[in-house]
């Protein structure tokens, strides 16, 4: 059993616990990829669609699980990952189908007949902006910064010949793969760091009927999973640090400590999906002063967030062309997704997916 | 400030952005010497053009009430307290007014209705106290 295919079975669970879970912290106002209006939001027709996908998930979840448990201890460590794509793929066509339903109901019944179809901005949010937490990415350079210090002490006394990433190839002693671990952790911290700060400057998730109350709920929203994700990533590099420390004979693990590794990976798992239940969707799910102090209590006549399900291809991937914003709030479950009308979001995908790309070619390359 | 548009209205998106900050400066809400996002932000934002939010600002600051610059971005240049306009646009905004109210009377509106929905426009609009009183119809 490697450390590797544990975490691919780690994932099976994770991912479809995630994806059975994510109608729950799903904007309530687009449950399914389904734009609605408010007074819509519980009808009839969306609560059966959600206890039904949620049951059919729940089932992929465990039988993917236990498919996945049954495989990783025959060596293909392949196979654990081959679960977790057919899993998210049933998944996937369960979401297809509550997406469908909900919207033949939508249209027959003609739910956003008479509403008035607003986009609603805050401009408080570009004249008094969030602040990124960089105290918070303290703790995932302090790891790098030990792996490094690990790594240059350990390095005279590595033997000739040194376990590949986790563990399935072995390569030559060379500075490249005795420090793979090291670069994979400082790959990944900046890519979500970065990621975060496309965030921070892109637009708030908030509704239309009361941007004020809904700005404040995201800067809380955005506040609270920005640290999680921070704290997620110290979690992954000391992870990869514990992998490094068994790659660098600094401790053997056998039998259940072989998933040492994998621990902390799972600890900021949970974390960030406790923090992501707490806070829904763009902080849908937080409790927050509605309507705004001193205001009055929103109505239809605020106006319905527009209708946008034509810019969002089968519910999930956003394309607009007149929209500038390189990154968008999730369509479901909790995050972010690219705009892949915009060229600059092909841009950041290019270089997410040329760096890894790269470094392994540079690598080959060189004999490194 | 907040700035809601109907991006499927029959109103021209730039000019509902241009009248929603000309209603938030008359309001108090966008006093003179605030700044507004750049245009790219709103843009970003109201997820239109980057071009629609620049023919807004254009508009505005060629009215005078935006000033646009590299260093401070877009500000406010006008609000109720800063005194009387240019007789040039008062000419010009009385003719506007004229067609407008021309349009409640041509439609049947019975005067005291039409003056009834003037005073509960400007009941809205954030006059300083030395000018109030003249505020009022």
């Amino acid at each position: 059993m490697s450390t590797g295919s544990l975490a691919a079975v780690v994932m099976v669970a994770f991912f479809g616990a995630m994806m059975c879970l994510a109608p729950a912290v799903t904007r309530p106002t687009v449950p399914f990829g389904v734009r609605v209006p408010p007074e819509h939001a519980r009808a009839t027709v969306i609560r059966r669609e959600r206890h039904t996908y949620q049951y059919r998930t729940a089932a992929i979840c465990a039988c993917c699980t236990v498919i996945a448990v049954l495989v990783h201890g025959h060596g293909s460590w392949w196979l654990a990952r081959l679960v977790l794509l057919a899993e998210l793929a049933a998944d996937f066509g369960c979401y297809q189908i509550a997406r469908r339903n909900i919207t033949a109901v939508k249209h027959a019944e003609r739910w956003y007949a008479g509403h008035r179809q607003v986009m609603a901005t805050d401009t408080s949010w570009r004249t008094d902006p969030p602040r990124f937490p960089v105290r918070w990415l303290m703790p995932a350079l302090a790891v790098i910064a030990a792996t490094v210090i690990v790594g240059v002490i350990r390095y005279p006394d590595l033997p000739a010949r040194l376990a590949a990433g986790f563990g399935h190839r072995s390569a030559p002693k060379s500075v490249v793969s005795a420090f793979a671990i090291v670069i994979g952790q400082v790959y990944v911290t900046l890519l979500w760091t970065g990621l975060m700060l496309i965030v921070y400057r892109s637009r708030p998730d908030i509704e239309a009927a009361d941007p004020a109350a809904s700005t404040r709920r995201y800067r809380r929203f955005l506040a609270a999973c920005t640290r999680a994700i921070l704290i997620l990533l110290a979690l992954v590099d000391l992870s990869l640090l514990l992998a490094a420390l068994g790659e660098w004979q600094v401790y053997r693990a056998s039998g259940p400590g072989s998933a040492l590794p994998v621990l902390p990976l799972a600890v900021g798992l949970l974390l960030l999906a406790v923090v992501t239940f707490r806070t829904g969707q763009g902080g849908s799910r937080l409790p927050g002063p509605s309507p705004s102090p001193g205001g009055r209590r929103p109505g239809p006549a605020d106006g319905a967030d527009r209708d946008d399900d034509r810019f969002w291809k089968a519910g999930l991937i956003y394309l607009n062309r007149d929209d500038p914003a390189i990154m968008v709030g999730a369509r479901f479950g909790v995050g972010w997704t690219f705009n892949v009308a915009n060229p600059m979001a092909w841009l950041v995908i290019a270089g997410i997916i040329a760096v890894p790309a790269g470094l392994i070619a540079i690598a080959a390359a060189t004999g490194l | 400030m907040l700035l809601s548009i109907e991006p499927d209205g029959p109103v021209p998106i730039y000019q509902q952005i241009r009248d929603r900050i000309v209603e938030a400066i008359a309001g108090g809400r966008q006093p003179a010497g605030s700044g507004l996002p750049s245009t790219r932000q709103l843009a970003v934002d109201l997820g239109v053009n980057f071009h629609t939010v620049n023919k807004s600002y254009d508009l505005l600051r060629q009215e005078g009430l935006l000033r646009l610059s590299r260093k401070s971005g877009a500000v406010v240049q006008r609000d109720p307290g800063s005194g009387p306009p240019h007789p040039d646009w008062s000419r010009d905004w009385a003719a506007r007014l004229q067609t407008l109210l021309a349009e409640a009377a041509a439609q049947g509106l019975p005067a005291p209705d039409i003056l009834r929905a003037c005073q509960a426009a400007i009941a809205g609009f954030a006059f300083p106290a030395d000018n109030q009183a003249e505020g009022q119809p």
